[in-house]
C-alpha cells in the first residue's frame, strides 16, 4: 500500500518533470551481477533493487551472469541496448587492474556509462591476536620476507598487497589458494603466514573476539582507534587503494536516463532500509553521482597505470 | 550455544514452507531409493540445478530429505525383491530376503525402517558432540593437513573398490588428470585447455556428476530394457504381504546392542572420505556376524542381519558431514553432490563454515534427522504402492529423467557447453560402468585434485620449500601420514579377514 502511493507519487513527479523522463522506465529494468548468487556484489544488488524499484516505479531485476572472473556479466551490459533497461554493477579496481594489465575483459571500462559509486571498502593490515609485532615497522623488522594470505593472484586485495608493501619497501611472499576471505584470515590465526591485508569489515568479525589484531589501516583518517593509518607514516598513497560496487551501463546511454537511475540510487542509499542494512553488515556505503563516479575511475586507471610493472 | 542453535533449527523446519521442503525430499527420496539403478546421487544431481532459486536452507531441507529418505526406499526392495535399491542396501539382502520369502517381509521391513530412523538420530548426535570443537579442529588443519587429508582420501578410496586396486588408481588418476586442466590456483597459468575459454575455470563439477551418475545410470537401463522387477519374475507373480511391521519396529529395541554397533560403525566410516554407505552397511553385517553366537542363522533369516546394515548405512549421513562440510572433502558421491549444493548456495566449505555458518550447518542436521525419522514413517506406510514403482516401463524413466536432467545443466549458468560436458561425461560414466571401472574414483579425485595440488604448493611454500620436515613436526599431520599408510595395509589385511571367515562358515556348515 505503502509502497505503491510512493510509486505513484514518483510517477506524478515524473510526469511533472517533463514528457522526456515520462517515458522511462517502462518496463523492469534487469541488474546484472557479474557473480554467483550470494557473494558480496550479489547482496548488495539485490539490497538495493528494491529501494531503486520505489523511485523508478518499475521492477529491478537482478540477473546473475557469473564466470571468467566477472567479464561475462560486464560484456552482457556492453552488449545490451542503451536504453537504460541494462544495467550492472561492476568489481572495481580489479578490472580497472586487469585492463591495465592488458588483459582481454571482452569490453572497455573507458565506454562503460557510469552511473553511481555505491560503497567502497578500505583495507587493513592484521596479524595474530597475541602476536608481539604491533606495527607496521614491526612487521617489515622480522628479518624474512613477510608471509600473507590471500585467496587468488588476481584478488583486489592481493594486488593491493604486492603494491602497498613494494611501497613501504618490504619484501614479501604472497600465498594464495585460500578458499574464501575467512580463510585466509584463519591462516593468519592459525600462524602459518605473519599477516594479512583485507578489507577492514572483514576483519572486524576477528579482532572482535581477540584473534586477530589491526596494526594499520590504508586510510586517510582514524578509522580504527588506536591503529596508525599509512597517512600517518607518510604513505598518503596507499590510501587510495579500495574496493568500490560501482553501477554502470552499456555505452552512449541517453543523459536523461542516467540522470533519473543516479538519482533513483541515490534515494536508495540515503533510504532507511539501506543505511540499518549498512550498518548491520558493516557495509561503507559511500555514493558518488554519475559524474563523480567517472572521475573516480578515470582517476583509478591512472593510478594502476603506475604499478603496471610490478603487477606483471 | 549448540542446543539452541538446534532448537532454532527445528523450529524453523516445523513452520510451513520448509517442512514442505522436507516433505518433498523425502517422497523424492523414496522413490528413487525404491528404483535400483536410481539412488540418491542420481536424485541430488537432478536437484541441484533445481534448487538455483530456492532459499538456502530450503534447498538444504530438500537435499537432506532426499539423502536421509533414500537409503530406507532402496531396503524396501532389497527386502522384498532381492536387488538393492541403493549399493549400500546390498548388505540388507542377504537376511532381509530370506526373511521375505518365509513371509516375514513386515517385520524385515519394520526392523529396517526403525534401524534406519535410529541410525540416523545417533550419527547425527555424534556429529552434534564435534561441533563445540569445530575451532581446535579448524586450527589444528592447515594446509599441510589438508593435503595430507586429499591423499587419505584418494587412497581410501582407491582400497575401497574391492578387488579392483588398479581399476580404482586408473579411474583416480583420469579423475586428477581432469581436475588439472585450467589456471593454476596458485600462479594463475593455464594448463591443459587447449585454447578453449569454457576450459579457463577447469571442469566443472556439476555437468560433471549429472553426467557421471545420471546420464551413464540412463544409458545403462535403457540398454537393458524392460522394466526394473523384470529380472524377478518369481516375485512380480506373488501378491506382496506386509504384516508384521510391528514387531520388527520393536525388535531393534529388543537388540540395542546390534544398533549401537551399526550405528557407531557407520559414523566413523562416514567421518572417513572416500568410505561411504556401501563399506559401512559391509562391515556392520560382518561385524555383527563375526561376533555372534550363532552366526549360521545369519543368511537364513536373522533380524539382526537387518537391523546392523540399515542403522549403519543412515548413521554414515552423519559422519560424513564433517569432512564434506568441514574440509570441503566429500565422502561418498552423495556428499560430493551436497558439496555442489552447498557451493552453489554461496557456502563454500571450509574450516570456517563450522564457525560461521551455524544455522545453515543446524538447520541441515536437523533436515537429515527429520528425513530419516519422516522416511521411515512415511514408507512403512507406502512400501506396498512404492514396490510398484519397480514396474514402471524404463521407456518412460529414460527419457523424463534425461530431459529433467540436461535442462537442469543448461538452467543452471546457461552455457550449453555444460550440456555437452554432461553428455560427454555419461557417454564417459556408461563405458566406465560397462568395463567395471569405479566412477565414484574418477569424481572423488576431480574434486580432491585441485585441493591436494593448492594445498601442497601452499605447504611448499609456507615451510620455505622444506615441504617434508614441516609436516613431520605437526601431530595431526603425523596421524594423518600413519593413517594413510594403514589404509594401504587394510585390503590385505581384510583379506586375511575373509580367509578367516571363510574356514568359520565351512567348519560351521557341518
Amino acid at each position: 500500500m505503502n509502497v505503491s502511493i510512493k510509486a505513484g507519487v514518483a510517477a506524478l513527479a515524473i510526469a511533472l518533470a517533463g514528457p522526456a523522463l515520462a517515458e522511462y522506465p517502462e518496463k523492469p529494468v534487469t541488474f546484472v551481477v557479474p557473480y554467483g548468487a550470494g557473494g558480496g556484489f550479489d547482496t548488495i544488488a539485490r539490497t538495493f533493487a528494491p529501494e531503486v524499484e520505489k523511485t523508478l516505479g518499475q521492477t529491478v531485476v537482478p540477473e546473475n551472469i557469473k564466470g571468467a572472473s566477472g567479464t561475462r556479466g560486464g560484456q552482457a551490459v556492453a552488449r545490451a541496448k542503451p536504453d537504460g533497461y541494462t544495467i550492472g554493477i561492476y568489481n572495481i579496481p580489479g578490472l580497472t587492474v586487469a585492463e591495465t594489465l592488458g588483459r582481454d575483459i571482452g569490453f572497455s571500462l573507458n565506454e562503460v556509462t557510469w552511473i553511481a559509486n555505491l560503497a567502497e571498502s578500505k583495507y587493513a593490515v592484521a596479524v595474530k591476536g597475541d602476536s608481539e609485532i604491533n606495527s607496521l615497522e614491526d612487521l617489515c623488522a622480522l628479518g624474512h620476507p613477510i608471509k600473507l594470505s590471500d585467496t587468488g593472484k588476481d584478488s583486489t586485495s592481493s594486488i593491493t598487497a604486492v603494491i602497498a608493501f613494494d611501497i613501504l619497501g618490504c619484501e614479501i611472499v604472497n600465498i594464495t589458494g585460500y578458499g574464501g576471505s575467512n580463510d585466509t584470515m584463519i591462516a593468519v590465526m592459525r600462524g602459518e603466514v605473519d599477516a594479512t591485508l583485507k578489507p577492514i569489515t572483514s576483519l572486524a568479525k576477528y579482532t572482535e573476539t581477540g584473534d586477530l589484531k589491526l596494526i594499520a589501516t590504508l586510510t586517510d583518517e582514524t578509522v580504527v582507534e588506536g591503529v596508525q593509518t599509512t597517512s600517518e607514516l607518510g604513505h598518503p598513497e596507499l590510501a587510495k587503494f579500495g574496493l568500490n560496487r560501482v553501477v554502470g551501463g552499456p555505452p552512449n546511454m541517453p543523459a536523461d536516463v542516467v540522470a533519473k537511475l543516479a538519482e533513483a540510487f541515490r534515494n536508495a542509499a540515503e533510504s532507511d532500509e539501506i543505511k540499518t542494512w549498512a550498518d548491520g553488515t558493516g557495509t561503507e556505503l559511500r555514493y558518488l553521482n554519475a559524474e563523480d563516479t567517472k572521475a573516480m575511475m578515470g582517476d583509478l586507471s591512472k593510478f594502476y597505470l603506475q604499478f603496471k610493472d610490478k603487477l606483471q | 550455544m549448540g542446543f539452541d542453535a538446534l532448537l532454532s533449527a527445528a523450529a524453523e523446519v516445523a513452520s510451513g514452507g520448509s517442512f514442505l521442503y522436507l516433505l518433498a525430499g523425502i517422497l523424492l527420496g523414496l522413490c528413487f531409493g525404491v528404483i535400483p539403478g536410481l539412488g540418491g546421487t542420481t536424485a541430488l544431481a537432478l536437484l541441484i540445478p533445481v534448487t538455483f532459486g530456492m532459499d538456502k536452507l530450503d534447498a538444504m531441507y530438500l537435499a537432506g530429505g532426499v539423502m536421509g529418505a533414500t537409503s530406507f526406499g532402496g531396503s524396501i526392495t532389497a527386502i522384498l525383491l532381492n536387488t538393492p535399491g541403493t549399493a549400500p542396501n546390498a548388505a540388507t539382502t542377504f537376511d532381509g530376503y530370506p526373511l521375505a520369502r518365509q513371509g516375514k517381509g513386515g517385520l524385515a521391513i519394520g526392523a529396517a525402517a526403525c534401524a534406519s530412523a535410529m541410525g540416523g538420530v545417533i550419527g547425527l548426535f555424534t556429529l552434534i558432540l564435534f561441533i563445540p570443537l569445530a575451532k581446535e579442529i579448524v586450527l589444528s588443519f592447515g594446509p599441510a593437513e589438508f593435503f595430507l587429508l586429499t591423499v587419505l582420501g584418494l587412497t581410501a578410496i582407491a582400497v575401497s573398490v574391492r578387488g579392483k586396486l588398479l581399476r580404482g588408481l586408473i579411474a583416480g588418476c583420469l579423475g586428477l588428470m581432469l581436475a588439472f586442466v585450467g589456471s593454476d590456483a596458485i600462479t594463475g597459468d593455464l594448463r591443459f585447455t587447449g585454447g578453449v575459454n569454457y576450459l579457463w575455470d577447469g571442469i566443472p563439477l556439476v555437468p560433471t556428476l549429472t553426467g557421471m551418475f545420471a546420464i551413464s545410470q540412463m544409458m545403462e537401463l535403457a540398454l537393458k530394457g524392460g522394466s526394473v522387477a523384470d529380472k524377478n519374475g518369481e516375485v512380480r507373480a506373488e501378491r506382496i504381504e506386509i504384516s508384521g511391521v510391528w514387531d520388527g519396529v520393536l525388535s531393534v529395541f529388543k537388540n540395542w546392542t546390534v544398533l549401537l554397533r551399526g550405528s557407531f560403525i557407520g559414523t566413523v566410516i562416514g567421518a572417513i572420505p572416500g568410505l561411504g554407505g556401501t563399506v559401512a552397511s559391509f562391515l556392520a553385517y560382518s561385524s555383527v556376524v563375526q561376533t555372534a553366537k550363532d552366526p549360521e542363522t545369519y543368511g537364513k533369516g536373522n533380524i539382526r542381519g537387518v537391523i546392523a546394515p540399515e542403522s549403519a548405512n543412515n548413521a554414515k549421513d552423519g559422519g560424513s558431514l564433517i569432512p564434506t562440510v568441514a574440509f570441503g572433502i566429500p565422502g561418498s558421491a552423495e556428499t560430493a553432490l551436497f558439496l555442489g549444493i552447498l557451493v552453489l548456495h554461496g557456502i563454500d566449505p571450509g574450516p570456517s563454515i563450522l564457525l560461521y555458518h551455524e544455522r545453515e550447518i543446524y538447520g541441515l542436521i536437523v533436515a537429515i534427522t527429520g528425513a530419516a525419522v519422516g522416511a521411515s514413517l512415511i514408507g512403512l506406510l507406502l512400501s506396498r504402492f512404492l514396490v510398484l514403482i519397480t514396474r514402471v516401463d524404463v521407456g518412460i524413466v529414460v527419457p523424463v529423467v534425461v530431459a529433467v536432467s540436461l535442462t537442469g545443466v543448461y538452467v543452471l549458468d546457461g552455457r550449453m557447453a555444460d550440456v555437452l560436458l554432461t553428455v560427454v561425461m555419461g557417454v564417459i560414466g556408461y563405458l566406465m560402468i560397462r568395463f567395471d571401472y569405479p566412477r565414484l574414483t574418477l569424481v572423488i579425485a576431480l574434486v580432491l585434485g585441485e585441493t591436494a595440488e593448492k594445498s601442497f604448493h601452499q605447504v611448499q611454500l609456507i615451510s620455505d620449500g622444506h615441504a617434508l620436515e614441516f609436516m613431520m613436526a605437526r601431530p595431526v599431520s603425523m596421524l594423518l601420514i600413519v593413517a594413510t599408510l594403514l589404509t594401504f595395509l587394510l585390503p590385505i589385511g581384510r583379506k586375511m579377514l575373509e580367509g578367516a571367515r571363510r574356514r568359520r562358515a565351512t567348519t560351521g556348515g557341518l
